[in-house]
């Protein structure tokens, strides 16, 4: 069960924390009101949770397992699954295939756990049978998935829930937050005192204990991709987590975190993404698009 | 769907800016809304025969989709029928006066078909539990019951779903049961007698029937069907108001009348084969239909339905049916005076040879953004039934004995889903 | 009356003959991902049971026939 949001006065603002989205989600809010900051903090404590309950793909009943389990049958989803697919399938066609909602399959055969474990070609082959959006058919609200391939939302739904909870903060107060969950974040406006919030990025080496930048957020999104703790060592290279739908296999040479501001939470996180995707090329992709980042 | 050769790096941000603003800005409401779970159908049918029986039948359907997948529908029905129906006399020849049960005195032009007044008020109430059984079948249990002033019904149904082949093929297995009760207003006459002779039990009558059936997905655009059914009635399935004349045996005139006898059982069967073809837009239905029971009647039905899509959901949907009978092995037309009597005999024309052609078409559509949906139907059936029947003489050999029955059926339909 | 029967056999053997591996013969693979027009609730072969109820309900009254894709069929006083 999920603990309840505990918060605490920190200098001239609150901090608001629960767990959600298999991880440490906290609220900062720029105020004196203890009780309208709690409140605040339940708005996105509720919103992650609904978000998650609603596209997690390990819950039984919500709409992604709903297609997931369709075995090839036409499945209708409601307006906001719909909107979510249609942005992923906008990722898939900016990023020339790479970014794939239906790539999470690749996931069953790899061990990112630090080892030296790699799945055989034959069964990366097998299950690439089961991986590309260009074999689903998505079409006025409905989608047809070939069984046994399967949707995950995850790459963009913690970006997506956390500008959801700040829009959400947004229509309550006129206090300046900040929604952080598991890194991937959004800040409002400035604060009262004039300053901005600040946010550091840490070492991916010594995650949560070494600050290497500080970076100022007034009204802006930041996301991190990367494969902090999750990685798996063959021939001497250490590979991420995220895979290359084309091959199944990490992508190479990704760097081991990249940090991006853009105007939204989903935004930034979808540009970190797709930039680690091009591995060696991330530092160059996100050049070409104007951003301001960080790759460690 | 096709994949563009990987976009211009210098725009991706851009795209991918607007992409995530219109995710964002959908209303909290919309998006926190699950797919409907009701839904309420309120359907009218008005039917008209030309100087006989009006019906008018209000159905009140409602039904819950529940998160583990399980549905329940109830449904209520009420009928009301009035008019007249032929009692299965002869015309006479000269004016003739008819009784009828329920005391009512007619006087009737010579040639004109004898007919029965008769009002009647039926309710009825269905109730239907959907349950999914794993991810490839279902099980669908029904219930039902029926009132009357003279006859009750209730019955339990049930039927197993599966499906195949990758949802290919779906196999249906299905039966059910029904216990009715007949009680003739003012009691039940005894078959092929005067109708003085009556008793005031009430009469029951149980059918069982059995289902079987397939469907199959041929093409991407083409979906065919086989249904088999068989049902066994038993008990009393004679027409307690129906008559039959008897004839002079000379000049034909009716000098008399019996009532009906029918059987105590009877086996009926019928092959089903049906088809749903998708062109670009449009959908064609076509059904046909081989029937056959154990009093030797048979029947085939054609029926094809053009489904033309409009803009948005709106639809036109014109219909035509063909449907042909044989008579039963008892049905006769009128009776000899004085002749031996057969063990069955009946003058309803429902069991004679009969043709019903109907035509019409059914518009379907909804007002502005509402989620709910209308529907319109009107038809228009001719029934002809045999004009020359079996075993008349004299005088009715001059007569048309089945003069064509023309109906009018409207029918409009409302559905909200919620 | 036994030519009809005949008659009737006939048409019947030809039915399963011709239906059956039809139905049943893997000779159609229809794709997952090809099902997008047999997704539409229009394409089942009985989209609009209400109005084949009343349909069933109408023409039991007015002909000797019953029967087709359902069970349970009777029940009223009008044939």
């Amino acid at each position: 069960m999920p603990s309840e949001p505990a918060t605490e006065r920190v200098e001239d603002y609150f901090v608001g924390r629960f767990s959600a989205m298999g991880g440490p989600c906290s609220v900062l809010v720029d105020g004196d009101d203890r009780r309208a900051a709690e409140a605040l903090v339940a708005i996105a404590a509720t919103e992650a949770r609904r978000i998650e309950h609603k596209f997690s793909r390990y819950r039984a009943g919500n709409p992604i397992d709903r297609i997931n389990r369709a075995e090839g049958t036409p499945v209708e989803v409601d307006e906001e699954t719909a909107h979510l697919i249609d942005y992923a399938v906008t990722c898939w066609e900016l990023s020339g295939g790479l970014f794939d909602i239906t790539s999470g399959v690749l996931r069953r055969l790899w061990r990112f756990d630090g080892g030296n474990k790699v799945p055989t070609r034959g069964a990366v082959e097998a299950c690439l049978a089961f991986v590309g959006w260009g074999r689903v058919t998505w079409r006025a609200g409905t989608i047809i998935l070939p069984a046994g391939m399967e949707i995950d939302l995850g790459g963009i739904g913690k970006e997506y829930a956390v500008d959801r909870a700040a829009g959400l903060i947004a229509a309550e107060t006129s206090c300046s937050c900040l929604v952080n969950f598991g890194g991937d974040l959004y800040a409002g406006g400035p604060r009262r005192s004039g300053r901005t919030w600040a946010v550091g990025i840490d070492d991916p080496e010594r995650t949560g204990r070494a600050a290497l930048y500080k970076v100022e957020l007034a009204g802006a999104g930041l996301a991190t991709s990367g494969d902090a703790r999750r990685f798996v060592r063959w021939r001497g290279k250490r590979l991420g987590h995220i895979l290359d739908p084309r091959t199944g296999w990490p992508v190479e040479y990704a760097p081991r975190s990249i940090t991006v501001v853009a105007s939204t939470c989903l935004e930034a996180g979808t540009l970190s993404t797709l930039a680690y995707l091009q591995g060696a090329g991330a530092r160059l992709f996100l050049k070409s698009q104007n951003v301001a980042f960080w790759i460690l | 769907m096709q994949l563009d050769p990987p976009t211009a790096a210098s725009s991706i941000r851009e795209r991918l800016s607007k992409a995530a603003l219109a995710l964002l800005l959908i209303p909290t409401a919309a998006s926190t809304q699950e797919p409907a779970a009701n839904q309420l159908d309120v359907t009218a049918l008005l039917y008209g025969e030309q100087g006989r029986a009006q019906v008018w039948e209000p159905v009140v359907r409602a039904s819950r989709l529940f998160g583990n997948g399980q549905a329940l529908a109830g449904q209520l029905t009420v009928d009301v029928i009035s008019g007249a129906s032929p009692s299965g006399a002869l015309p006479s020849g000269e004016v003739q006066t008819s009784t009828s049960p329920s005391g009512n005195v007619t006087t009737i032009p010579a040639g004109a078909i004898p007919l029965t007044d008769f009002s009647d008020r039926r309710v009825a109430l269905d109730g239907e539990w959907n349950l999914p059984f794993g991810r490839f079948s279902t099980t669908t249990l029904g219930a039902h019951a029926s009132h009357e002033k003279d006859y009750e019904s209730a019955g339990v149904n049930g039927r197993f779903s599966v499906e195949l082949m990758q949802k290919l093929l779906t196999l249906t297995v299905g039966g059910g049961i029904n216990e009715d009760s007949v009680s003739p207003i003012g009691g039940t006459p005894d078959g092929l007698s005067d109708g003085t002779a009556t008793y005031d039990r009430a009469n029951s009558k149980r059918s069982t029937s059995l289902l079987l059936g397939m469907s199959r997905v041929l093409t991407r655009r083409w979906v065919v069907g086989l249904d088999g059914t068989r049902t066994e009635e038993s008990g009393y399935l004679t027409e307690p108001y129906k008559l039959i004349s008897l004839m002079d045996p000379a000049t034909g005139v009716p000098v008399g009348q019996l009532t009906d006898k029918r059987p105590t059982t009877r086996s009926r069967s019928s092959l089903l084969a049906s088809s749903a073809y998708h062109f670009s837009r449009d959908i064609l239905y076509s059904s046909y239909r081989y029937y056959w029971d154990s009093w030797d009647v048979r029947s085939h039905t054609i029926d094809f339905k053009y489904r033309h899509d409009l803009e948005d959901d709106w639809y036109v949907e014109p219909h035509v049916r063909f449907y042909q009978q044989s008579a039963a092995n008892f049905y006769v037309g009128g009776l000899v005076d004085g002749a031996p009597l057969p063990t069955f005999a009946t003058a309803d024309y429902r069991l004679g040879d009969l043709t019903t052609i109907t035509v019409g078409t059914t518009f379907a559509f909804h007002v502005f953004d509402s989620p709910s949906q209308w529907t319109v139907r009107a038809e228009y059936i001719r029934q002809a039934g045999d004009s020359s029947p079996p075993g008349v003489i004299g005088v009715q050999r001059g007569f048309d004995l089945a003069p064509p029955i023309d109906t009018i059926s409207v029918v409009f339909g409302y559905s909200l889903p919620f | 009356m036994n030519a009809v029967r005949g008659a009737v056999l006939v048409v019947l053997r030809l039915c399963f003959v011709l239906a059956l591996p039809l139905l049943l013969a893997g000779c159609a693979t229809v794709h997952p991902w090809d099902r997008d027009l047999l997704a539409e609730k229009w394409m089942r072969l009985n989209p609009c049971p209400q109005l084949r109820a009343i349909d069933d309900h109408i023409y039991f009254s007015k002909e000797a026939s019953m029967g087709g894709q359902d069970v349970g069929g009777g029940g009223c006083g009008c044939n």
